[in-house]
């Protein structure tokens, strides 16, 4: 077991080091840098050459990308994630301000996903054949097939331009509306408001995915022997299908909950774009368009380790569930 | 010698049970039509006419600039063929596109006689004269989703193609041949796999000086490998100890051969089904760029650059539910196939439906 560990934390580190190198490399290689993101294309309009070659030189922007990377590494060695050039912010305060947002949007989807998921599942599966889960079988199938930008767009139309003025509308863009001293009820209100419609966007796909992998696991389960000797022994079907074959279904369905772990903390880049949610994909967006070296490697890494960590924990909780499989 | 149902006719006559997945089929066969007819459904060009005594298609000038009739340039016609042909040449006929519109700019007031101009900003709501309404700069629609169909079609082949032979060798390669070229191919798919998609994607459109639809679906393809191979390879391990591959060895087949002509054909049914799901998310990856504004530079109409425009005027309704239902239905459409494919072919799901 010790070893097995080692050796994933050892491969994972090669991994890793192979990724931080990749996008940099293809950072640095963008047209422009961050000076010239703020500047426009010609920063000597602005400021003068002299200005220009001193803040290349502060940001490290005269290196070559290379012995920018090493710079960057040697950094990082220390603990440091840099500060982001553009946002005069560390980068490490910046993914603090924005890992909040993020996770009030994911972790309320996941919430939902994960509630609404297993009891549809397995309703899917009991009444599987059926022309009543044929049909939410079908709607699943769309929804899963829907675009999310194009799912936000016509949330957008319906409930912020078709209902103004009524109830049902709700606003379209950002977090809050309401300056930070206002009464905290109103503002949880208010975020809460601003919440519904990128949390439906994220809410919706997932949920169609999961819905359909516990009902194809639970296929899958209730065709074993163990199954047919408990109806044998005269469990009832609900008993069968829930103490039975839904136990036995729990190991796939860790896998998926390890791999989801990236996606919940790095968030997604088109929903937080679509509501201007001030979220990590979007930080992820603006860095990128912003040539923010810094952000874009901090952001980068944090996401890498988030799904080489998410795929460990799924390999050693498939052991941890299941003792015929071993690690090694 | 009389043989039997292979197993590609057997999983077709499976597959034909399905309604769905047929439905999806045949929603992707209409696409290619359009495609194909594109510029004879929607169109200022007439798809056929005889001027001066001969006879042309200028509707071809859609597909290439290059074959459209010169004659049509030297005499001034400037992309107005209406007026032009009955002003220049009395004795002309012509057979128009079933939808006088352009998919790369506005109809003119009266270039087509007694019709007005197409209503430009946030006034073209659907009408007769644009049945899916026009966008902010006057341009009709239906005619850009109509020339559109061949790009949606074509990515996801393109970078299907593309991803399919990357995977394939790579995943190949790996479970064949095992030890350190396995170690050394699952770390690079490994890699690739972690860095998030769109970033990669993103980060490579932007190092492109002129992104074209063509570069997009290289990039898609590029980074879209890292599933096939991870199933390739685990069908190839297991394949590759099988009774059949010894004897192809014992008879002297040398790898390359075994890994052609005797493990791909056994592996590619399953291989198959991933790609199909693929090209479903190759069009909603394109669509989604095209969105955020990172898709090839008009006048290259894609059905997620129509979306972009509804961004700034919501208002605008049918920029969002027309394009957006030709995404959703292609997508539905290759998912119905991928689904179908799977269960028609793969005998664990054969034997739960006997």
């Amino acid at each position: 077991m010790a070893t097995y560990l080692l050796r994933r934390l050892l491969l994972g580190c090669v991994t890793l080091v192979a990724i931080t190198v990749v996008v940099y490399g293809l950072a640095r290689n963008m047209p422009g840098n961050p000076l010239t993101a703020q500047f426009g294309e010609d920063p000597s309009r602005r400021i003068t050459a002299e200005d220009y070659a001193r803040m290349q030189r502060a940001y490290g922007l005269d290196q070559s990308w290379p012995e920018g990377y090493l710079q960057w590494s040697r950094n990082l060695l220390r603990g440091d994630l840099g500060r982001s050039i553009t946002r005069k912010q560390p980068v490490t305060t910046l993914i603090g301000e924005r890992i909040g947002p993020t996770l009030l949007i994911s972790g309320t989807a996941f919430l939902l996903i994960w509630l609404a998921a297993v009891p549809l599942g397995l309703y899917a599966s009991a009444r599987s054949g059926r022309p009543d889960e044929r049909i939410v079988s079908l709607v699943l199938y769309a929804l899963y097939s829907f675009p999310t930008f194009v799912a936000a767009l016509f949330l957008q139309v319906v409930f912020a331009v078709w209902s103004r003025g009524t109830a049902w509308e709700l606003p379209l863009f950002g977090m809050t509306d309401l300056p930070p001293d206002a009464p905290l009820g109103g503002r949880i209100l208010d975020v809460a408001r601003h919440m519904v419609l990128p949390v439906i966007c994220q809410t919706y796909v997932s949920l169609a995915y999961d819905i359909r992998f516990i009902r194809a696991n639970m296929e899958e389960a209730v065709r074993q022997d163990y199954i047919r000797t408990a109806r044998a022994k005269g469990a009832g079907p609900w008993r069968v299908l829930f103490h039975h074959a839904f136990r036995n279904t729990l190991i796939p369905l860790v896998t998926l909950l390890g791999l989801s772990l990236p996606s919940l903390i790095g968030g997604s880049i088109i929903i937080e774009q679509i509501f201007t949610w001030p979220g990590m994909g979007r930080l992820f967006f603006e860095s990128i368009r912003e040539r923010d070296y810094p952000t874009i490697m901090g952001l980068t890494l944090m996401f890498s380790v988030l799904t080489l960590l998410g795929q460990l924990l799924a390999d050693l909780l498939y052991c941890l569930v299941d003792p015929r499989v071993s690690v090694d | 010698m009389e043989r039997s149902h292979g197993f590609w006719a057997e999983a077709w006559r499976r597959y034909r049970c399905r309604p769905l997945a047929v439905g999806g089929l045949a929603f992707v066969g209409f696409l290619v039509v359009v495609a194909a007819f594109a510029p004879a459904i929607a169109g200022t060009k007439p798809v056929l006419c005889r001027y001066k005594g001969r006879l042309y298609a200028p509707c071809l000038g859609y597909f290439d600039r290059r074959l459209e009739p010169a004659i049509f340039t030297k005499d001034k016609f400037r992309g107005t063929y209406p007026r032009n042909l009955a002003a220049k040449d009395p004795e002309s006929w012509a057979l128009w596109p079933l939808f006088f519109q352009d998919p790369y700019r506005s109809v003119r007031n009266d270039e087509w006689p007694g019709r007005p101009e197409n209503p430009a900003m946030d006034q073209g709501r659907p009408s007769w004269n644009n049945l899916f309404g026009t966008d902010q700069a006057g341009v009709d629609v239906l005619a850009k989703m109509v020339h559109g169909t061949t790009v949606a079609l074509l990515v996801g082949f393109v970078s299907m193609g593309i991803a399919g032979t990357i995977g394939i060798v790579v995943g190949a390669v790996g479970g064949y041949f095992g030890g350190w070229i396995d170690t050394l191919t699952s770390r690079v798919t490994e890699i690739v796999m972690c860095v998030p998609t769109l970033v990669l994607i993103l980060s490579i459109v932007a190092i492109i000086e002129k992104p074209t639809i063509w570069h997009t679906m290289a990039i898609i393809g590029f980074t879209g490998w890292t599933g096939i191979a991870r199933l390739t390879r685990g069908e190839f391990l297991r394949l590759k100890s099988s009774e059949y591959v010894t004897a192809a060895r014992a008879a002297g087949a040398g790898p390359l051969r075994i890994m052609l002509r005797h493990v791909l054909p056994n592996a590619l049914a399953p291989i198959l089904v991933p790609i199909t799901f693929g090209i479903a998310s190759a069009i909603l990856t394109e669509s989604g760029l095209s969105f955020l504004g990172f898709g090839p530079p008009p006048p290259s109409a894609s059905w997620g650059s129509v979306l972009n425009g509804a961004r700034s005027n919501l208002g605008m309704w049918w920029l969002v539910v027309f394009p957006g239902a030709a995404i959703f239905l292609t997508v539905l459409a290759y998912n119905l196939i991928g689904e179908g494919l799977q269960e028609s072919t793969d005998p664990r799901l054969r034997e739960a439906r006997k």
